[in-house]
């Protein structure tokens, strides 16, 4: 859904002070105290957050909570030095699965979509029973059989889970939208003599760009998030990614709070920037990957 | 996508299915043959679905009825799994009445301040000003959520949180605490941690609700005098009760499972006074190597969270309109 869906009137392009002026006359003002009030709350532990992360021990333990100077940013290369591999490999294992987990389900939703093949409706819904099936159900025998695999402590034990796991719900969402595509437009490619993996790599992907890219970003959203699946397989710190690798970072660095402060920071920012560039999948993927659950 | 769309079957028909009449008269045998590629292409996705989806929540279920310590012979118990954790095992009684609390805050914050915020954005004249705020609104969202608890167990920290100094700042020292690490507070500081309980998510999809109201029904409603918090309960809110039951369904599910954040806060302590089921479910299988009896705490949860699910959908009624 786009931002204006809706509201059939155009964006009215009114100066800023206009808007606001406006938004007094009207009695609009009482409901931007009202949102202020709670995006204050809402913010306040991130503003916290930046404020602390430039901050040495004494400043800390002196005026913990306000701007001091001189500020320390070198607490940022600190945290960097440790969080910056765990990063790396939350980026590795988000990546590849994300790239692993929409090839395959797009392949699969294309055929489920397109083929009447025998027995569509039942492998279909073998994909969509497991939408209900939580992880509290199969993470200890998930975990014995990775054991059991010999994939404990590398980096297949998350990107293999991840790829089958994603699939289910991406399955489930490029199925409908490909069954929407206009047919028409197939048929006269395949009466022109394209071959069916043609019709599919050169009409069908590139009009589902969008789909796939929401996809995508709920896939990379949840696996980023992970926290159990890689704390019960991973032991070497090498590997870890972020969500364990910062909880072991808090372990060690408790009350050193500036580069501790300064390490979540630099967490935060991957997501930011992908959001940055993306925010309309964004806001897509995130209230669709809600409906996930 | 709501749950009436998972629950609606998915076939329409596709330009394939009327292709070619002759295809009807063709034998099963005949159209497998015909569409031998397609059965090629969902190979891999079921290769994966199989190994690492299939098989283990099959095995969830089976092991539940056994005894089954790693390195040992499993062992047939019957329901005895079960019989243990509801007459002898007093922890897991607790941290189910732990869990109701945790969940029934869930659903209650869940359906009134998002909502709240979901209306002041809605009510604003100028689209520049809905844009801004949705967008503030969802940025919290990005942050990793393992970010957001290690933030919040420093705000309750007993020497250094933000919470202890507010409350001296507002000379309210005798209330300070260590509130994660008292037994009479830790689960209450789990379970109302996230303050303002504004969910960014929750918050488009109400958005999108209210924007999917139809202006007519807005307009008419204006010209016969219903305006304010009186159009809001006339109104909206019985517009769109099928948002308010996709977030209660969402928020029941998030509560049960939400055992993750109770881990990484406190580890269901001190002791076990903030246990909750799946943090118990870990503990057995991962510190104790109670596999078997792990996974039957597993497969009560799933049971519920089906239920509970399941209840939902069906007696909250969506009205029709």
């Amino acid at each position: 859904m786009t931002v204006l869906e809706g509201q059939p009137q155009p964006v009215q392009r009114v100066s800023l002070g206009a808007g606001w002026r406006r938004a007094w006359r009207t009695g609009d003002w009482w409901r931007h105290l009202g949102l202020g009030g709670f995006l204050f709350f809402m913010f306040l532990p991130f503003i916290i957050t930046i404020i602390i992360s430039f901050k040495d021990i004494p400043q800390f333990d002196h005026y913990p909570f306000t701007v001091t100077f001189p500020l320390h940013p070198d607490n940022y290369l600190e945290a960097w030095r440790i969080v910056s591999r765990y990063i790396l490999n939350s980026i590795i294992t988000s990546g590849t699965s994300v790239v692993g987990m929409v090839i395959l389900a797009a392949i699969a939703a294309w055929a489920f979509a397109r083929y009447p093949f025998p027995g569509r409706e039942f492998f279909f819904f073998g994909v969509l029973a497991l939408l209900m099936v939580p992880g509290e159900l199969t993470l200890i025998p998930a975990f014995l059989l990775v054991k059991d695999l010999g994939l404990l402590n590398t980096r297949w034990v998350l990107i293999a889970p991840y790829i089958a796991g994603g699939q289910v719900f991406a399955i489930f969402i490029l199925r409908q939208f490909f069954e929407a595509l206009p047919g028409e437009m197939f048929e006269a490619a395949r009466i022109d003599g394209a071959t069916e993996l043609q019709v599919f790599r050169h009409i069908g992907i590139p009009l589902s760009q969008s789909i796939l890219g929401v996809v995508a970003i709920m896939h990379v959203l949840s696996t980023w998030n992970d926290v159990i699946w890689p704390l019960v397989t991973l032991r070497s710190n090498e590997l870890m990614t972020l969500t364990i690798g910062l909880y072991a970072f808090r372990t060690a660095w408790y009350t050193i709070w500036g580069p501790l402060m300064a390490g979540y920071v630099i967490a935060s920012i991957p997501l930011i920037i992908l959001f940055a560039f993306t925010s309309r999948l964004f806001v897509e993927g995130l209230s669709s990957g809600a409906i996930k659950m | 996508m709501t749950t009436e769309e998972i629950r609606a079957p998915a076939s329409h028909a596709t330009m394939a299915d009327v292709r070619v009449p002759q295809e009807r008269q063709a034998t099963l045998g005949q159209r497998i043959y015909r569409y031998r590629f397609v059965y090629l292409m969902l190979v891999p996705t079921f290769a994966l679905l199989l190994t690492f989806n299939y098989y283990p929540a099959f095995m969830g279920l089976y092991r539940a009825f056994f005894k089954w310590d790693i390195g040992l012979q499993p062992e047939f118990l019957g329901l005895g799994n079960f019989e243990k954790l509801f007459i002898r095992d007093d922890i897991f009684i607790k941290s189910l009445r732990h869990v109701s609390l945790l969940t029934s805050w869930r659903v209650i914050s869940a359906v009134t301040f998002p909502f709240i915020v979901a209306e002041l954005i809605f009510n604003l004249r100028s689209n520049v000003h809905k844009y801004t705020y949705r967008v503030l609104t969802i940025l919290p969202a990005v942050v990793p959520g393992i970010v957001i608890l290690l933030l919040w167990q420093f705000i309750y920290d007993g020497t250094h949180g933000l919470l202890n100094a507010f409350l001296e700042g507002v000379g309210l020292e005798d209330w300070q605490q260590p509130w994660l690490g008292s037994p009479k507070t830790a689960l209450y500081a789990v379970t109302f941690m996230g303050f303002p309980w504004v969910g960014g998510v929750t918050v488009l999809i109400y958005l999108a609700g209210l924007q999917g109201i139809s202006d007519e029904v807005i307009d008419s409603s204006l010209v016969d005098g219903c305006s304010g918090l009186r159009r809001i309960f006339a109104i909206d809110i019985p517009l769109i009760l099928g948002q308010f039951k996709l977030i209660i369904v969402l928020a029941v599910i998030g509560g049960l499972q939400g055992w993750v954040a109770v881990f990484v806060m406190t580890a269901g302590g001190p002791g076990t006074a903030s246990m909750v089921p799946g943090l118990w479910m870990y503990n057995n299988a991962f510190l104790w190597n109670k596999m078997g009896y792990a996974s039957a705490i597993g497969m009560f949860l799933f049971v519920l969270i089906m239920g509970l699910t399941i209840l939902n959908v069906k007696f909250v009624k969506t009205g029709d309109y």
